[in-house]
């Protein structure tokens, strides 16, 4: 007989309580030849899921908790951020979430679909807890939240909990395995711009760049030891229009130096469609500046 | 002295596979492959040895998983791979090694790629690098770029000083992985 007061034996039990509790919101998202992927059921009506795993559909087929089907139409999806969103045909609503908080060490519970109406539950710790940061299809995540914890493919996409049982956010893949949290307040953001337009509109030059080192001899005059060199440009895109061709160092974007690019996106925000912009360059060893007019990046 | 002990490797068996695709044309191809290689195509993923699925939102991926594995996916090929590169890497992952392309983009949440701890090569360092990765000589790189041979070589030496490689065949190899992801703005 297990001893009530022993410090395990109440852990789990209260892992067992906070599985049970989070079972409501996790939905299994259908990819046909017997996979799926996990939804997060975030709020009445809306489904989310990792942008980066879902295909390219319209409509998908989710299995509810309980193992209901449901039909799903996609309502956007913003691989700047790795959010998507799905709208079930039919009502589904989460149990009551409260906002979580990520601190370093602390322990979190992530939970994915089993594909049967089910859960499956890992645990591990918030292994990394970082500032905003920039994802390279150039959308704004509110914090870094690492786990370390380890996540079969079909559980991406569920939800992630605290220790206190607050909602972080739910799994995504980073590079070589790590699983990330796209945290609650980055969702939160994303969802109305989704329901409303689809997709999150973003700034786009149409370039794409390799990093280089300016050679030693440019240097006093670029003013900085590294810059961004254009390996190709979008035809028809802004930069094309503006005149910049392969090859071109590009040193700086509206003032901002290419040498770090977390000055950079922030610029190329929803607000900046429609502004010039300067782009500082050097081209055949001298010092140039061509007005680009940010369009919006088109859909991929 | 003693002789060595005999070694025998295992006959290699067909493995049975699963394919799961809703690109009827990508299934039609994988299956060729299959039945190329004499595998058998299993008709549900329960009585598969591997399952060749396609990842990504566009089917970049390639995926192949083997039951029970403990890394998953095994293996994670372009989906572009041809046939001999499918068929080594459904025998490796049979075997219970795990297969990478040595692409360097990876499947996965990126973050914008800030270059930190990276030297950076310039321009024309680069443009050396790839006449190296060609198997050009020095002589026809200072031709194809119009410099002198010593120019060349003063390149080389501090390619290999930024890649931290004392061969040719070493910055081939670290050029991938050092050249980090293509920025897109």
């Amino acid at each position: 007989m297990a001893n009530p007061s022993d410090i395990l034996v109440q852990l789990s039990s209260a892992l067992v309580a906070r599985a049970a509790d989070a079972r409501g919101a996790i939905a299994a998202v259908r990819l046909g030849g017997g996979r799926h992927l996990t939804g997060t059921i975030w709020g009445p009506g809306l489904v989310v899921a990792s942008e980066q795993s879902l295909p390219k559909r319209d409509r998908f087929e989710l299995v509810l908790p309980g193992g209901g089907g449901a039909e799903a139409a996609l309502a956007g999806r913003d691989a700047g951020t790795n959010i998507a969103l799905l709208r079930p045909l039919q009502p589904v609503a989460p149990p009551p979430a409260q906002p979580g908080q990520a601190d370093l060490g602390s322990l979190a519970l992530a939970f994915g679909a089993d594909g049967a109406g089910g859960a499956t539950a890992r645990m591990g710790l918030v292994n990394l807890v970082g500032p905003e940061w920039h994802s390279r299809a150039g959308g704004r995540i509110d914090a870094r939240i690492v786990l370390d914890l380890r996540l079969a493919p079909a559980e991406e996409g569920g939800p992630v909990f605290d220790g206190a049982g607050g909602r972080l956010g739910i799994t995504t893949f980073g590079p070589r395995g790590r699983v990330l949290v796209i945290p609650a307040r980055t969702i939160e953001a994303v969802i109305p711009l989704l329901l409303q337009h689809g997709r999150v509109a973003r700034g786009w030059l149409g370039l794409a760049f390799q990093r280089v080192a300016v050679p030693d001899a440019l240097q006093p005059q670029a003013g900085q030891a590294s810059a961004l060199m254009v390996v190709s440009v979008a035809a028809g895109g802004p930069a094309a229009k503006a005149g910049v061709m392969p090859g071109d160092i590009v040193l700086a974007v509206d003032g901002a130096a290419t040498t770090r690019l977390h000055g950079i996106v922030p610029r190329l925000g929803p607000d900046s469609i429609g502004h010039s912009v300067d782009l500082r360059l050097l081209r055949g060893g001298a010092l140039a500046t061509l007005q680009a007019v940010i369009e919006a990046r088109p859909a991929a | 002295m003693r002789e060595a002990a005999a070694v025998t490797v295992p006959r290699q068996r067909a493995l049975r596979v699963f394919l799961s695709t809703e690109d009827a044309a990508r299934c039609g191809a994988w299956a060729a492959i299959i039945v190329a290689a004499g595998h058998e195509r299993a008709a549900s993923s329960d009585d598969a040895d591997l399952v060749l699925s396609d990842a990504g939102p566009g089917g970049e991926w390639l995926r192949i998983s083997a039951h029970g594995g403990e890394q998953d996916p095994a293996g994670l090929l372009a989906a572009d791979a041809d046939a001999q590169q499918v068929e080594a890497a459904l025998r490796a992952v049979a075997a219970g090694l795990v297969v990478r392309t040595p692409r360097a983009a990876e499947p996965g949440f990126h973050a914008i790629d800030e270059g930190e701890g990276r030297k950076l090569l310039t321009p024309r360092e680069l443009e050396v690098l790839r006449a190296i990765g060609e198997g050009l000589t020095n002589k026809a790189i200072a031709r194809r770029l119009g410099i002198s041979l010593h120019t060349v070589k003063f390149h080389i030496e501090s390619i290999f000083r930024k890649l931290g490689v004392r061969t040719r065949t070493g910055a081939i190899a670290k050029a991938p992985e050092w050249r980090g992801q293509t920025i897109e703005l």
